[in-house]
């Protein structure tokens, strides 16, 4: 028994299951502290014309009335026999509307980390070819740049820019999944993923900068430079090479945060996607919708973040022998 | 997040010294210009508290409302009459008043646990790292979104929402050098020497961990002033009528077609803040690592 | 060894390609926008910015959820232009007993949606249902009056009252009161309506949209348009945004400086007063505003045109209590009918607060644009005559529970207006008003008015009786009403017919047409 509770794989993943079970506690306890519930985010103003006895019966049909605990529990049986609640502002059930929801949120977080893949590691390239050098200082700027500009800053801008300037908005055409019309999607995706990818393209080139800079030292790469090896096929293969642990740690890292970390973006353009499914589920006061829709997106985190430790081992054979 | 990678790389020697870290911190380039840039902001923040600021920041002058930026109003003024620079300015101090504060309440408690969960192991570590781990798998801009939305709305309940979310990054930030310190043979030393625990603690172990706490400190500052704005943005941000930089942001994001200074104003200070964080986060990350020595 | 896909060379030339054909794409597309095969070219689409919260007419105050269902559902009476009531189920009416009898006839041949015929029985059960504490309807209140409904033939429906109610035929016109189909139960309609309205419920997405079809047997005729589409898009700028690129053809703006925005780029942009008003509640029931002479001395510091001025940019009327057309309070007949700093001083004095009186007020962020702004401009002013307004911003939730608790001093807000002033004070200032205890104050003569203004139904004397209810709530300040600010209707040029009501309806839109 003891033997195989310290199987690593087995370890992790019990680790895995309590951190999902800490956050379903933490997003249940929240939401009850916030002021509030489905009744006065439903009725506004309007619910203190109510009498005491339409209050009681309103309690019992947004199941309001139950103690806290059983509440809790009664979900959590529901999620894992696949049932994550019903949505009466969409009239829908919240596993149908995170089926809708999640591939665009994953469609967004895979476009904008492309986005931040390419400018980011040429631009790291760049800047490491010729440490403190103009390039260098260029690459850097642009690095900075992209971390200090607010998301939401550039967002509403270039949205008030092409829709006032080039009447252009193929976001306010009513949201296309890349199955219905793939052009439209990609059009109505592209703003979101290149702001998105744009923030995403500075830690990568900063964590690919000093990665390549500490590879560019090592010996192989001076003899591989020694034997005539073309720069850029030296670059390429084998100083990027070796320096794409890092990389990839922190691409996979920023693609776990941008599964909820989308949700400022998602508002301003109006993408359906998972983020904005917990923001108006938080304003109409729709527990399960937050709730389930919060356990997805730490699953889906927890997931990627496991498949990142996968790739590490399959690129660095090193990791895979320790 | 690149502290965390550089704390892989810890240095184990004593910790270089002070005026030669700040020597190296205003000889570099990006370190000169950053310190410069924060020093402004804070001198500008300074001046808002002083009351020396050209205008009252919440006066309003409803007969002067929204005039373009001129030699009067430097950077024009609001729907209310209010002075836009002198908002700006007051709006600094609030937000690094909610960013410190947020930064400092998180480092503290993140470190500390980071500690004690490297040094001691075990017992500590268990829960230390189960709630590091549920607090990472919390999307951070909702965990922030939630508990902002939860507590009686004022800048100090904001500062700590936005603590809460950073306190994971420290413990991870911290846990993971006091970890190989842990094994090093001067601290083994103290050890069998009988030195009490806690001096070993703060003696040797925290003045190792500082050069990489600083860093992230200084990294973190620039985040918690773009999660606030962020919060702003979506509405929940520091209540009226004292300015931040971030519902100033909010408030002015429907008058940008027709009154831009209004947006254009706290959105430049914004990012100037945030370029002058990083850019000295840098140069104290290449100023107090030993490493950097031989390359200077 | 093998490269990670995302570099490897295939993958990155895929990569690049999809990146050019979305610029492409781009390029080519920016010259049409607007068009959509799912839809018919006969939909208008009315941009909106949040998914309905609720399908139950009797449960829907949201304004995004009544502009939906209006469609969708009937009901007894309704509005023309003015406010004024028109038949609408109900063909005709007589008042009998005393004005305790109601009888009304109604109109032969409407149909339900789903084809079953509309009868006295559907509107019986209604009434019955809406009076029921399971139901939870919240305008319960407006049919209290009615003591019992017979049904004696399928177009009569005969109305017994506790009281003379003259309000009564006003009220019934608004969604809260929608008739529904005695088959019908609340779960049923809450997935797929089933109304009598000009447009059949179609599909829903959540977050993207909601979809009606013209609906060819209503009894007023088919509407214009093939359908609507309500088209989910979060912020009011996008919404702007989406005007200006012509995908949205219709929306409703709330906000002046968005409306100005609008303006300025080739929209049509139609502007009515509206009935509900922007007041700073306060609660006479707790110290220090149980003291006339403190209401007072706020109501005296106060500049309405100021509040207006910079809050909503100019946008809206200064307003006395009562908005609607035919009772319009003067906003002039108060005590003080300009700012009068001075006289604010000396009352304080008087109530023995010469050295200034700190008053805590609630504000929402977020439920309506100029919350926190006209709490700014209230807070400037009021320091001038030394009171304090200490704000306390709330979140809507957390606004919202305050506000239905009664647990606040002053309190910012909005509240929507009624076009019969019995039913938009009745409940807030009589004392046994249920939002008596919201509205803070309540006096015997009060009750007395109101109760006179119910028992006529002689226009000119209810006109007569409200004029003096005004009188005497802005006398002893009960609340200190600012102004009540335009709605807007922005529409791209090809919208034509539609007419904008001051209730904020847009049952018009069955007249819409789109070119």
């Amino acid at each position: 028994m003891r033997s195989i509770a310290r199987h690593p794989l087995l370890r992790r993943l019990v680790e895995t299951v309590l951190t999902l079970f800490g956050v379903a506690v933490l997003v249940f306890t929240t939401l009850r502290a916030i002021p509030g519930d489905e009744i006065t985010a439903t009725l506004g103003t309007e619910a203190a014309g109510l009498s005491a006895e339409q209050q009681e019966s309103l309690r019992a049909y947004y199941g309001l009335d139950k103690p806290l605990v059983l509440q809790f529990f009664s979900w959590l049986g529901n999620v894992l026999t696949g049932n994550l609640g019903f949505s009466r502002r969409a009239g829908a059930t919240v596993g149908e509307m995170t089926a809708n929801a999640l591939p665009v949120t994953m469609e967004l977080a895979v476009l904008a980390t492309i986005v931040g893949l390419l400018i980011g590691v040429p631009l790291a390239m760049l800047s490491a070819s010729r440490p403190n050098g103009v390039r260098d200082g260029f690459g850097q700027l642009v690095g900075l740049a992209a971390l200090s500009v607010p998301n939401f800053l550039l967002g509403a801008a270039l949205l008030t820019v092409i829709s006032r300037y080039a009447h252009y908005n193929p976001n306010a055409q009513g949201f296309a999944h890349f199955t219905q019309d793939p052009l439209l999607n990609l059009q109505q995706m592209l703003f979101p993923a290149l702001i998105l990818g744009f923030g995403l393209a500075a830690p990568i080139m900063r964590t690919a900068r000093s990665a390549l800079l500490e590879v560019q030292t090592q010996d192989f790469v001076r003899t591989a430079r020694g034997k005539g090896v073309a720069p850029w096929r030296l670059r390429v293969r084998h100083v990027l090479h070796n320096a794409l642990n890092p990389i990839v740690t922190m691409t996979g890292i920023q693609f776990g945060y941008l599964l909820g970390g989308a949700v400022v973006v998602e508002q301003i353009f109006s993408v359906p996607g998972l983020g904005r499914q917990v923001l108006a589920g938080i304003q109409q006061k729709e527990y399960a919708v937050v709730q389930s829709t919060v356990l997805v997106i730490a699953t889906t985190f927890v997931v990627v973040n496991l498949l990142t430790d996968l790739l590490y081992r399959v690129i660095d054979p090193r990791v895979r022998a320790a | 997040m690149t502290a965390a990678v550089a704390g892989q790389q810890v240095p184990v020697a004593a910790p270089p010294a002070r005026a030669a870290a700040w020597r190296r911190l205003l000889r570099s380039p990006a370190g000169l210009v950053g310190a410069l840039l924060v020093a402004l902001v804070v001198a500008a923040a300074g001046t808002a508290l002083l009351g020396l600021t050209p205008y009252d920041p919440i006066a309003q002058h409803p007969q002067a409302r929204l005039q373009p930026p001129s030699a009067q109003y430097w950077f024009g003024t609001d729907q209310f009459g209010r002075d836009v620079f002198s908002r700006s300015l007051a709006g600094v101090g609030n937000s690094l008043r909610v960013a410190v504060v947020a930064v400092f309440l998180s480092a503290l408690v993140g470190t500390t646990a980071g500690i004690c969960a490297g040094f001691y192991g075990g017992r500590v570590r268990g829960p230390v790292l189960a709630v590091t781990n549920v607090l990472f798998a919390f999307p951070p801009l909702l965990l922030a979104l939630t508990l902002a939305t939860t507590f009686t709305r004022n800048w100090l309940t904001i500062a700590i929402a936005i603590a809460i979310v950073y306190v994971p990054i420290f413990v991870r930030v911290s846990r993971g050098p006091v970890l190989s310190l842990r094994e090093t043979d001067f601290i083994k030393a103290a050890r069998v020497l009988g030195i009490p625990t806690w001096r070993i603690l703060v003696r040797h172990l925290l003045p190792n961990l500082a050069a990489i706490v600083i860093v992230q400190v200084t990294l973190s500052l620039s985040w918690a002033v773009l999660t606030e704005a962020a919060l702003s943005f979506l509405g929940l941000g520091s209540p009226p009528p004292a300015p931040s930089l971030g519902s100033m942001v909010f408030d002015a994001k429907i008058l940008a077609g027709t009154a831009w200074w209004n947006l254009a104003a706290p959105g430049a200070v914004i990012v100037v803040f945030v370029v002058g964080l990083n850019l000295l986060g840098d140069g104290l990350r290449d100023a107090l690592d030993p490493r950097n020595g031989r390359n200077a | 060894m093998k490269l990670p896909s995302a570099l490897s060379a295939p993958a990155t030339r895929c990569v690049l390609a999809v990146a050019a054909a979305a610029l492409v794409a781009t390029g080519c597309s920016s010259g049409t926008p607007g068009k959509e095969g799912s839809t018919g070219s006969g939909t208008l689409v009315v941009g909106y910015t949040a998914d309905p919260n609720t399908l139950d007419p009797w449960k829907a105050t949201q304004f995004q959820a009544v502009h939906l269902l209006e469609q969708v559902y009937g009901t007894l009476t309704e509005l023309d232009g003015d406010l004024n009531v028109k038949p609408g189920l109900a063909e005709k009416w007589q008042y009998a007993d005393g004005n305790k009898t109601l009888t009304l006839t109604l109109r032969q041949g409407v149909k339900f949606h789903d084809g079953k015929p509309f009868s006295s029985a559907d509107v019986k059960s209604s009434i019955e249902r809406i009076q029921k504490p399971e139901t939870a309807a919240v305008a319960a209140a407006t049919v209290k009056s009615i003591q019992s409904v017979d049904a004696p033939d399928p177009q009569t429906v005969v109305l017994h009252l506790t009281a003379p109610d003259a309000g009564l035929l006003a009220g019934f016109a608004t969604t809260n009161l929608a008739m529904l189909s005695k088959d019908d139960t609340s779960e049923a309609i809450g997935q797929k309506p089933n109304g009598t309205g000009a447009f059949t419920f179609g599909s829903r997405t959540a977050g993207q949209s909601v979809k009606l079809t013209a609906n060819g047997d209503y009894w007023g005729g088919k509407p214009k348009v093939g359908g609507l589409e309500f088209r989910i898009i979060p912020d009011q700028t996008s919404v702007v945004a989406a005007l200006q690129s012509g995908n949205v053809q219709f929306a409703t703006l709330d906000d002046p400086l968005v409306a100005k925005s609008a303006e300025g780029s080739g929209l049509k942009v139609a502007k009515t007063p509206s009935l509900s008003y922007h007041v700073l509640q306060l609660n006479a029931r707790k110290a220090p505003l149980d003291k006339l002479d403190v209401r007072l001395a706020i109501s005296c510091a106060i500049d309405r045109k100021q509040v207006l001025d910079t809050a909503a940019l100019g946008a809206g009327e200064v307003t006395g209590p009562i908005t609607s057309p035919a009772y319009k309070s003067d906003p002039n007949a108060r005590p003080c009918p300009t700012r009068d700093v001075a006289k604010a001083k000396q009352l304080l004095a008087g109530a023995g607060l010469a050295n200034g009186v700190t008053i805590p007020a609630i504000v929402s962020q977020g439920e309506y644009a100029t919350s926190v702004n006209e709490a700014q401009n209230l807070q400037a002013q009021l320091k001038e005559a030394g009171i304090t307004l200490d704000l306390q911003t709330l979140e809507s939730g957390a606004y919202v529970d305050k506000w239905v608790a009664a647990d606040f001093t002053a309190a910012v807000a909005l509240n929507g207006g009624r076009p019969d002033p019995d039913g938009m004070y009745g409940r807030y200032f009589t004392s046994t008003g249920n939002l008596n205890r919201v509205a803070g104050y309540s006096s015997p003569e009060l009750d007395k008015l109101f109760a006179e203004g119910k028992a006529t139904t002689d226009p000119a004397k209810r006109k007569e009786i409200y004029t003096q209810v005004s009188r005497h709530l802005e006398d002893n300040a009960a609340w200190v009403w600012l102004f009540s600010s335009y709605g807007y209707t922005a529409t791209t040029q090809g919208v034509a017919g539609f007419t904008p009501m001051a209730n904020g309806s847009l049952q018009n839109l069955r007249e819409t047409s789109l070119q």
